[in-house]
């Protein structure tokens, strides 16, 4: 067990996935010569050659829809969006190329390819890179999509999306890419996808939430912990496909169930957990789920501003507090 | 009055707004001189002339580009994308432009135009021909995501939209088009964006659906009404988002009991924003869990399976049957 970081987590999974494999390459602006805009490719290009590791001109619809040829005769590309706020270039080539062709093709082409790179809110990039782009991908049928918290489930995680042969969305964080943590070694360790992970366990309430937002539920829960309120916190990791099981098993146990989401709450990521949750275990429930996520409006650039939108330690205790004396 | 189909209506409310206000204008491909492939735009052409009804090449994101410049310099462009599955090419316009001037502005600029957009199935066609993305718009701040049931309403609120100082995304179910006439007045109504309308009203479950799905809803209360004897209230949203949450959430608290139809897919649809909202706001009255029926999560079964696929009475009954029976 080595201790790295997320970024170093995510450069081992592709370094090891392109040893294992001939068929996998790399795709996207400045991964080869650049190593990456977040360095998650360094060192990739000298050792696999311009090949495997292709430098793109800037055009996300182009490069997408290269991979999607790419897959369907049988290469496993990886391609990566600089920011994923950019892969709104190649929402056409991702929805309505990548998802469809295997139903299209009446399963005779599959399209196993991973798009990858960070996305969400960081630290003042504002509007038009701060969107938490999975939303769209969550509705889409024949999307994998996975938001990895650590740097374990980032390596983990990644393996498994290049290994699967559907269309994987995997986002990442800016803001997670230097956190540290222990990753297996083992170059066959791989973490399923569509398995939650209970990263704390309580009694009273079931707290979904990833990324940035899953650590900030955690530091909620050791303050909740000082009163008595016990937070069961569950990280999805993929939501589709959902872990039914253990995310409807936790608010079973807890009977109370709040989502916490960065991006915009209407029609987000925390509407159809609470929708399901309601569906598949309303006798258990004694509060009604409650969301406590990103104001809708787009990410304003003013730092106060940018902390307004986005959902507080107070806002999440507040709410916490509120659901547990329902 | 008159007795006008869908088709007829849009194009009186077009061919109204227009001769009202001389800065209002259309743009799309076929819209001018072919009258627009579902001849929504007939006949604009030769009374308002190519500057006003602008025939643009096969390409959607300039038409909405070309949309968005002139609607920041005062003009108020009704744009055409021909079907909504093509939409994912000037994706990026809508949400990265058009939705966000006036807040990125600061007020400075605003963007009032209207993209209209036939959606869903209903003429047996292929996929990206007849899928409902409505829920790819409803979740961005900014926008408005509009959804008429017939000729009335589509009429009233076109011109609504058309009026509206922001962007509106305009939702025309192409099963309707031809489906029926209904009186409709010769002078211009408008209807408010942004308002639910109770249809029918009853006491014992509230049925949500729009656009298409309507008819199916009055449909499945008449058979609950005749062989059950139950009283469904039936609620005609017309407005995906802003949400009419009064209407709905009133109702619910009456009924004690929700379903909600749509054509999109169940997994993070609109419907799982409308349960989410209805969970919060009225849990303590509700009686059963709230049921979506909605199109599966696959990629659009279109041609021959798309009766399986899309909601119909059979569906929207047994799903209030198992409601009220909870």
């Amino acid at each position: 067990m080595a201790v790295m970081t997320y970024r170093e987590a995510l450069n081992l999974a592709l370094r090891e996935e392109m040893h294992r494999d001939p068929r996998v390459f790399l795709i996207g602006e400045e991964i080869g010569l650049y190593d990456g805009a977040y360095k998650v490719t360094q060192g990739l290009l000298k050792e696999f050659g311009e090949r495997r590791v292709v430098d793109t001109p800037i055009c996300e619809s182009g490069f997408t829809g290269v991979a999607v040829g790419a897959a369907m005769l049988g290469l496993r590309p990886v391609v990566e969006m600089m920011t994923f706020n950019f892969s709104i270039l190649a929402l056409d080539q991702i929805v309505n190329s990548a998802a469809k062709l295997y139903y299209m093709s009446g399963g005779q082409y599959s399209v196993p390819m991973v798009i990858r790179g960070p996305g969400g809110p960081a630290h003042q990039l504002a509007a038009q890179h701060s969107q938490s782009m999975e939303v769209y991908f969550y509705h889409v049928p024949g999307l994998k999509v996975v938001r990895p918290s650590t740097p374990r489930d980032a390596k983990g995680l990644l393996k498994s999306a290049i290994r699967d042969d559907n269309p994987v969305i995997f986002i990442e964080a800016e803001t997670l890419y230097g956190i540290k943590g222990e990753v297996p070694d083992d170059p066959e360790f791989t973490i399923p996808l569509g398995k939650a992970e209970i990263r704390r366990e309580g009694t009273d309430v079931t707290v979904f939430a990833y990324m940035g937002m899953m650590y900030r539920a955690l530091e909620v829960a050791e303050e909740l912990a000082k009163e008595g309120i016990s937070c069961e916190v569950v990280d999805p990791r993929t939501l589709r496909p959902m872990d039914i099981e253990t995310m409807i098993g936790s608010v079973r146990k807890t009977h109370r169930a709040v989502v916490v989401e960065a991006g915009a709450g209407f029609a987000g990521m925390g509407s159809e957990i609470a929708a399901f949750v309601t569906e598949n275990a309303f006798d258990d429930l004694d509060a009604p789920v409650e969301r406590i996520t990103g104001a809708n409006a787009p990410m304003p650039y003013a730092k106060n501003l940018e902390q307004a939108k986005t959902p507080s330690k107070e806002k999440i205790i507040a709410t916490i507090r509120r659901v547990c004396s329902a | 009055m008159a007795k006008l189909n869908m088709v007829k209506a849009l194009n009186l409310a077009l061919h109204q707004e227009m001769e009202r206000d001389p800065d209002v204008l259309v743009i799309g491909e076929d819209v001018g001189v072919d009258g627009g492939v579902f001849r929504v735009t007939e006949d604009l052409h030769r009374k308002f002339g190519g500057r006003r009804v602008i025939d643009s090449p096969l390409a959607e994101a300039a038409i909405i580009g070309t949309s968005v410049g002139m609607a920041l310099y005062g003009l108020k462009p009704v744009c055409e994308i021909q079907f909504s599955g093509f939409a994912f090419q000037c994706f990026h316009q809508i949400e990265n432009h058009a939705a966000r001037y006036r807040t990125r502005s600061q007020g400075r600029f605003h963007c009032q135009m209207v993209i209209r957009m036939p959606y869903g199935g209903g003429v047996r066609a292929l996929e990206h021909h007849t899928e409902s993305e409505e829920q790819f718009y409803a979740h961005i701040p900014g926008l408005k995501m509009v959804i008429p049931s017939g000729p009335r309403t589509a009429r009233g609120l076109l011109v609504g939209a058309i009026r509206d100082p922001d962007p509106v995304i305009f939702f025309e179910a192409k099963g309707l088009y031809h489906a029926a006439r209904e009186e409709v007045p010769d002078e211009i109504e408008t209807l408010p964006l942004g308002r639910a309308q109770v249809v029918q009203e009853g006491k014992d479950l509230t049925l949500i659906a729009y656009g298409a799905m309507l008819r199916v809803a009055r449909e499945a209360a008449q058979v609950l009404q005749d062989e059950d004897g139950v009283e469904i209230e039936v609620i005609d949203l017309l407005t995906i988002s802003p949400l009419d949450r009064e209407t709905v959430v009133t109702s619910v608290q009456k009924t004690g009991r929700a379903v909600i139809v749509h054509e999109a897919p169940k997994s993070f649809g609109p419907g799982a924003e409308i349960a989410a909202t209805i969970m919060e706001a009225a849990f303590l009255s509700l009686e059963a869990p709230i049921r979506r029926v909605a199109a599966y999560d696959v990629s659009f079964a279109g041609f021959a399976r798309e009766k399986a696929n899309v909601p119909d009475v059979a569906r929207v009954v047994a799903a209030c049957r198992e409601t009220l029976a909870f």
